[in-house]
């Protein structure tokens, strides 16, 4: 084992070429999984209202959709967006854009399926007394479904989030200069400790994604508690 | 360049298809070679005390928090450069297996990487899925087939096993879709699957809609047919239907 070929290059691997030139490798990571976390977020739950709240055509068509996203190959979605964004906009988009928008669009398909069922998930007798108090639909959704739903989807976007931030190594297929992306940069110009590099990198990954996960429970249990003394 | 401008022409399409064989068969090899190591691993967590468990269980959390490109990486770059050096050589130089007429040419290096990358990977997946089947079987059967004298490994292999498997079904057809979209990754170690087949087609031709619209609706066809076929199998078992 060779530590130093990961202490000599460790700047380059937490931020690129940072404060020189572009931001890179490790905060970009942090920058593209916040960014594409929080897009798929309200994509997911404008989405999965939809779903929920749909019925015939429109929900079929929005099932084939959302289908298709997961159906494809992250690594396909991201070259499509690569190529039809900049024809879409009329302008070039920069690469860190592209793959953003390529990871909340998956992320978005994915976490609408979790807040569909979990708004179905609230029996039906309280949709009827929300209705029987004159609410409207959206109404008895907005004050008496989404706050009992959403604690209970709360697993599911943490689930997404830690499967968002292993997914933004895929933007190395573009050449957005993030985590993995810099640690071959890193490997080919040092060429001999590959294994060293790309373990550090990994052990780097799995940090992140425990760290949400143990935040996420560390918060959902802070807000159960009081609840839990009241009754 | 237009959008929907020429036809590609059939040598390009070729290569797509060539690439969609490529990440067919490496789907297929991964699956099957996955489902047996997750078996394997979700067997060796529930029978085989303690020290076996926090070992698999180590190993699943390992695989299941690192990117898989990172992995593909470490497994390509990495392991080379671990193994005794006769290892790599012998690995990298070709070998041929004889089998009857077939002849069997010994496959590349990033395609050995590849595959064992995206094996253990789809492995860790499907043992936690089956450790779910398992825990989904009610107690109660444990203990009347304990009660009927069959010893703890019995119960486990013609109990437990049996009813867990038809529970992790579905989950594990959901992992061999995943499998499939997963091989993409392997076009960064420069395996010739059907991604790479179309990046290159792309950079020839500069027709993106035509190379990508049809690797598109290749892997959405290969996904649509095994989600079919393991839906089918599922309705054609009862046992399995009736649980869920």
């Amino acid at each position: 084992m060779n530590v130093a070929v990961i202490t000599d290059n460790l700047g380059y691997l937490l931020a690129g070429a940072w404060p020189d030139g572009p931001v890179g490798g490790l905060m970009l990571t942090l920058i593209l999984s916040g960014a594409s976390g929080l897009a798929s977020a309200v994509l997911g739950l404008l989405l999965g209202i939809a779903l929920a709240m749909s019925g015939g055509r429109t929900r079929r068509a929005l099932i084939l959709g959302l289908g298709l996203f997961r159906a494809v190959p992250i690594v396909m979605l991201i070259f499509w967006s690569y190529f039809l964004l900049p024809i879409l906009f009329g302008f070039t988009i920069p690469e860190t854009g592209t793959v953003v928008t390529a990871l909340s669009l998956v992320g978005g398909a994915y976490l609408s399926y979790a807040v569909a069922a979990g708004i179905e998930s609230i029996g039906r007798g309280q949709w009827e007394a929300g209705l029987a108090l004159g609410f409207g639909r959206w109404q008895v959704l907005r004050v008496i479904i989404l706050p009992r739903a959403l604690p209970a989807m709360a697993p599911s976007f943490v689930n997404q989030w830690t499967a968002l931030i292993k997914d933004t190594s895929l933007a190395y297929v573009i050449g957005v200069p993030e985590l993995s992306f810099v640690a071959t940069q890193v490997n080919n110009r040092a060429m001999v400790y590959p294994a060293e590099i790309f373990l550090f990198v990994g052990a780097v990954y799995g940090c992140l994604c425990l760290a949400v996960d143990r935040l996420a429970t560390l918060v959902t249990r802070q807000r159960r508690l009081p609840r839990a003394g009241r009754t | 360049m237009s959008l929907f401008g020429d036809l590609l022409a059939p040598r390009y399409l070729i290569w797509l298809l060539q690439g969609f064989g490529v990440t067919l068969a490496l789907s297929a090899s991964v699956c099957v070679a996955g489902t047996a190591l997750g078996l394997a691993l979700c067997c060796l967590r529930e029978t085989g005390g303690r020290f076996a468990e926090a070992g698999t269980a180590a190993f699943v959390g390992l695989i299941r928090n690192t990117p898989l490109l990172v992995q593909l990486f470490f497994w390509y770059f990495g392991a080379a450069a671990l193994m005794p050096v006769g290892l790599t050589a012998w690995l990298n130089s070709p070998h041929s297996l004889a089998l009857g007429p077939a002849d069997l040419r010994w496959p590349a290096y990033e395609t050995l990487a590849g595959f064992f990358g995206l094996t253990l990977y789809a492995a860790a997946y499907i043992a936690e899925e089956c450790r779910a089947g398992l825990n989904g079987v009610r107690p109660a059967q444990r203990e009347a087939a304990l009660a009927l004298g069959l010893t703890d490994l019995q119960v486990f292999r013609h109990i437990a096993l049996p009813q867990a498997l038809q529970i992790a079904w579905l989950p594990v057809v959901g992992q061999y879709l995943n499998t499939i979209k997963n091989t993409s990754l392997t076009m960064t170690i420069g395996l010739a699957e059907l991604s790479y087949a179309s990046r290159e087609v792309e950079t020839e031709t500069f027709l993106a809609f035509q190379a990508f619209g049809i690797a598109t609706l290749l892997y959405v066809g290969a996904v649509a047919a095994v989600e079919t076929a393991g839906h089918a199998v599922a309705r054609r078992d009862p046992a399995g239907a009736a649980r869920r």
